[in-house]
């Protein structure tokens, strides 16, 4: 197969500079795209490396050569091109105008051969074009016409095929029908194909290595999946945009914004006294970076705090609050609501809670309960040494947990960790009372026997809980915690297309992650309950598509993985980057626990739940799909047949 | 909540489309096809023949009917080369040579006008149109009229004149690029200039020289001499076989745009200029014997273009160029009883009517100037 590469290539039309020392190496036997705004050098460079431009400084080699130390007919021989409007003589028929392209390979006496013939045909075949082979070119339909002309340059039979915006003045379904011949051709016959495109969706899509030049150099080059994100877009055409996967092929799928429409939209609803979250929309980042700096401040805060700490005698007793970063917080229960069958949602009150809190969203307060055990509670000292106004040095505390775990159950009751829903402080709207409150859904998974739900300590607890009950809980100290309190570890980065996807047991942080999202964030949660009237409110003010699965009679699931599949869908042939298989993880006896990095792709996923369902979906979006581990969090909650200690 | 998101589509599916798009009863549209292809190549049999028919009936037209009509055994006694005082010298030293420079010279200038129109795309892009013409006319006059050669040289200087002015057209309508339009507006400014400096040379010239020069200006075929006729016979004919058959391969190629054709591994500018020097070389030849035969390049491609129904045929753009210079000659002989016209104003006054018709034609087809 022959290559082709651009070696510092700089390109001038009467000294003006178009393209400037650009190197590049078309990926041999692959479908490569380039993109780019008008007039940033993109025609020019395949006009360039295709022999027509006579490069002002640099080489594109062909073969390792340089492409202008060859004579053209040789070069012709290996390297076709369908330049942007090339001419139809009138009257010319499709079979004529095919068969010109055997011209490099006929001698001045030797004339159209029995190969030139087969040649013709075969491109004609390849092309759907051999039915309009007697017809006359100006007859045919832009998108007949277009695969004509590709016949013509096939019947060249080169290993490289380029073409300059083959797609112009088609309307959409012509830009396919051309699209798909030539990714055919590439698929079936190998050849390496090079397109200029200016649609950036399409390129996406047909592309297995794209080229975003900007002003003559190149901005980004790779996998679309690399190279298509909203911070190219916005540099590379200067347009503000989203980036969410194509639903059809799974490449990425540029929606741009234009500032006419939103604004209408804003407008409309601004009438009507609705208006959405001050993100601004045309710019992702902004948002996360006023957390930032908000959060900074918060930062500043805690670090003095803690190097007050630090500094003070590690054995002197003071109130834990002063120095326990986790604290345990003496509740009762205020009221019980049951949400759905499965769902129940206990709201708990106490004065220890005014010094809960993380200074930021519930949605970053996963909280442990101390759920009592079967015959009556007995706080134990490890316990009550955590409570807010509790004389403890920092000494005491060390080893705690082994010491409280080393503790009979039956004594000591059993630990669980549960995503706090709502935080309400005393005198907010809808808290009536005079301490701070916070919800909790209770996941009610278990069977009912003699008219008596039984599952696990939670599900029991939350079942039988009433109006009164004390619970414990151990949670952030307000004074010395901030966003990076063990959340749920969601962080979804600069992620813009977020997939939320769990069972009944990650309802709760799915809809609490709902309810924290931005107005610029879109994507998918898929929540799998056990019936439909499981389904529980969501709010959200992004653009999430909010999916329940009602399980039913289904196997636990399996209506999940079917459900992730369908919206991150396996790209369309050819441009999958799949990565290894994902090493495997023994659910019965380890915990699935694989939390995305910080990262700044556009995509983010967060899966949670059984532990077997989990790594079903870890190991589709992993290997299949070709997700990037970074861009996703694994949670498995729990295991089927399995109950925690 | 979001109901069912799309299946994903797959590539086969997609695949599927433009196949099933063109397959409406394939049988029959190949057949259709072949129907097609073999009336197209029937069209241009039949035009071909309808012209050599016509070419020959007029050509014996003129010979033996018309004014000064003579016995037409006697013209049968000379044809099969046997003497008949009188006849054989208006037969031998007027007819036949008139009608081979005519016949001649009308297929060098189909040949230019259709190489021209072709390669540009556009039937206004003959060199009578766009100038060459009057750059061949300028150096005859000139050569004529100053320098007072009237044998070979005329030639010489007629195709210099072509060739020149073509250069600069070339030039002035920005080199490379294949811009029809440009290219026919600077060859009617330059068109215009040399007209004036053809009728600067006529005003300055003694009288008869000037008279001779002006009959030559309609484009006359009336003195033609077996001599001319050899001279632009060996002229064409070496051109035709020697440039001719590599020109009209390049031309395929050139045709359907610089960029094609130089992907198709053609030397464009080469082929470009050889063309160029070919076509005003089949255009300036006869010039310089007959004078500016008027519209007969411009006329005889799009002729065998409408005949056809298909592109331009360059070879049978020159048969119908000599036909209708055989067929005008016949007319100018034998409109008026009393008086023999140049064969120019036979071509100029039927040639001007189709100009406007083409003008018309491009205008709502949007190919035009």
């Amino acid at each position: 197969m022959a290559t082709l590469q651009a070696s510092e290539l700089t390109l001038a039309y009467d000294k003006v500079t178009i393209v400037d020392e650009l190197s590049l190496d078309i990926p041999t036997g692959e479908v490569s795209i380039v993109v780019g705004a008008n007039g940033c050098g993109k025609s020019t460079l395949l006009r360039a490396l295709s022999r027509l431009l006579k490069p002002a400084g640099g080489k594109v080699l062909l073969d390792g050569s340089d492409i202008h130390s060859k004579p053209a007919k040789e070069v012709a021989k290996t390297l076709g091109l369908l330049p942007q409007s090339p001419n139809a003589p009138d009257g010319i028929t499709v079979r004529e105008l095919i068969s010109r392209g055997r011209y490099p390979h006929q001698g001045l006496f030797k004339r159209f051969s029995a190969e030139d013939e087969a040649a013709v045909n075969r491109a004609m075949e390849l092309t759907g074009t051999t039915i309009l082979a007697e017809r006359s070119v100006d007859e045919l339909s832009g998108g007949q016409r277009q695969r004509v002309w590709i016949a013509m340059a096939l019947a060249q039979e080169t290993d490289l095929l380029l073409l300059d915006e083959p797609t112009t003045f088609l309307d959409v379904a012509h830009q396919l029908e051309v699209l798909d011949v030539v990714s055919e051709l590439n698929r079936t016959r190998g050849i390496t194909v090079v397109i200029v495109l200016h649609d950036l969706n399409l390129a996406a899509r047909y592309a297995d290595y794209l080229v975003a030049l900007k002003d003559g150099k190149i901005y980004a080059a790779g996998h679309p999946n690399e190279v298509v994100t909203e911070k190219t877009v916005k540099a590379v055409f200067g347009m503000p945009s989203r980036v969410i996967p194509d639903p059809v092929a799974g490449t990425p799928l540029v929606l741009p914004i234009g500032r006419h429409r939103v604004l209408r939209t804003e407008a409309v609803l601004a009438e009507r006294g609705i208006f959405r979250g001050e993100a601004p929309v045309n710019e992702p980042q902004a948002l996360s970076e006023g957390l930032d700096q908000e959060s900074a401040v918060i930062e500043a805060e805690v670090a003095a705090i803690e190097k007050a700490v630090e500094e003070a005698d590690q054995n002197t007793p003071r109130p834990a609050r002063e120095h326990l970063q986790t604290l345990a917080f003496s509740t009762t229960v205020l009221r019980s609501q049951q949400l759905s069958p499965s769902f129940r949602r206990l709201t708990l009150g106490g004065k220890d809670l005014e010094d809960f809190g993380t200074n930021s969203h519930p949605l970053d307060m996963r909280i442990k309960l101390l759920l009592p055990p079967a015959g009556g509670f007995g706080v134990s000292k490890e316990i009550a040494s955590l409570r807010p106004d509790a004389l403890t040095s920092p000494a005491d505390q060390l080893g705690w947990y082994q010491r409280w775990l080393a503790i009979d159950t039956d004594k000591r009751g059993y630990m669980r960790t549960y995503t706090v829903r709502a935080f309400r402080e005393a005198g907010h709207r809808d808290n009536l009372g005079d301490t701070p409150e916070l919800d909790i859904d209770f996941v009610l998974h278990g069977e009912v026997v003699d008219g008596k739900l039984q599952g696990g300590p939670a599900t029991e607890f939350g079942d039988q809980a009433k109006e009164g009950d004390s619970l414990l809980l151990l949670g952030p100290n307000k004074a010395l915690s901030d966003a990076s309190y063990g959340g749920i570890e969601f962080r979804p980065g600069a992620a813009s297309r977020i997939v939320l996807a769990g069972d009944e047991t990650a309802a709760p942080a799915i809809c609490a992650i709902l309810e924290s999202l931005p107005a610029n964030v879109t994507g998918h949660a898929l929540i799998e309950v056990p019936e439909t009237t499981d389904i529980l409110g969501t709010t959200t003010r992004s653009g999430i598509s909010v999916q329940w699965l009602t399980r039913g009679s289904a196997e636990h699931g399996s209506l999940l993985q079917d459900a992730v599949r369908r919206t991150v869908a396996i790209p369309a042939a050819g441009v999958v980057q799949t990565n290894a298989e994902p090493e495997d993880v023994d659910v019965d006896a380890n915990i699935l626990w694989e939390t995305g990095q910080a990262q700044s792709a556009p995509f983010y996923a967060w899966i949670a739940g059984e532990a077997g369902t989990v790594k079903e979906i870890r190991r589709y979006l992993v290997r299949e799909a070709g997700v990037d581990r970074k861009q996703v969090a694994f949670m498995g909650y729990w295991r089927r047949g399995k109950t925690e200690n | 909540m979001s109901v069912k998101t799309m299946e994903p589509n797959t590539t086969e599916a997609r695949a599927a489309e433009p196949k099933t798009v063109s397959c409406e009863a394939p049988a029959a549209s190949a057949q259709a096809g072949k129907n097609a292809a073999a009336r197209r190549a029937g069209r241009t049999r039949g035009t071909a023949i309808a012209m050599l028919l016509a070419l020959l009936a007029f050509s014996a037209a003129y010979i033996f009917w018309g004014r000064d009509r003579l016995p037409a055994g006697e013209i049968l006694q000379v044809l099969s080369g046997q003497q008949v005082p009188g006849t054989s010298f208006i037969i031998m030293d007027d007819r036949l040579p008139r009608l081979a420079v005519g016949a001649l010279a009308g297929a060098g200038l189909g040949i230019s006008g259709a190489l021209f129109q072709r390669w540009l795309g556009n039937p206004l892009a003959s060199p009578d149109v766009i100038g060459v013409g009057y750059g061949s006319s300028a150096a005859a006059v000139l050569a004529m009229l100053v320098l007072g050669y009237t044998d070979w040289r005329a030639n010489v200087f007629s195709l210099a004149g072509g060739l020149l002015v073509a250069a600069v057209i070339y030039w002035l309508s920005a080199s490379g690029k294949r811009t029809g339009s440009r290219l026919i507006l600077a060859g009617l400014a330059i068109g215009a200039m040399l007209q004036a400096l053809i009728q600067y040379l006529l005003s300055r010239a003694e009288i008869n020289a000037a008279a001779d020069a002006f009959r030559w200006l309609t484009g006359s075929i009336a003195s033609s001499t077996w001599e001319q006729a050899s001279i632009l016979g060996l002229g064409l004919g070496v051109l035709s076989a020697f440039v001719l058959p590599l020109v009209l391969r390049q031309l395929k190629l050139l045709e359907l745009g610089d960029d094609t054709a130089a992907a198709l591994g053609l030397n464009v500018s080469r082929a470009r200029v050889l063309l160029v020097f070919l076509a005003v070389a089949m255009g300036a030849l006869p010039i310089a014997v007959t004078g500016p035969l008027a519209f007969i390049a411009f006329l005889a491609g799009p002729i065998t273009a409408a005949l056809t129904r298909g592109g331009i045929n360059i070879l049978l753009a020159g048969l119908t160029g000599a036909t209708l210079v055989v067929v005008a000659n016949f007319f100018a002989a034998n409109l008026f009883a009393d008086i023999s016209l140049p064969v120019g104003v036979i071509t100029g006054a039927f040639g001007a009517p189709f100009l406007i018709w083409v003008l018309v034609r491009a205008n709502s087809t949007g190919n035009g100037g």
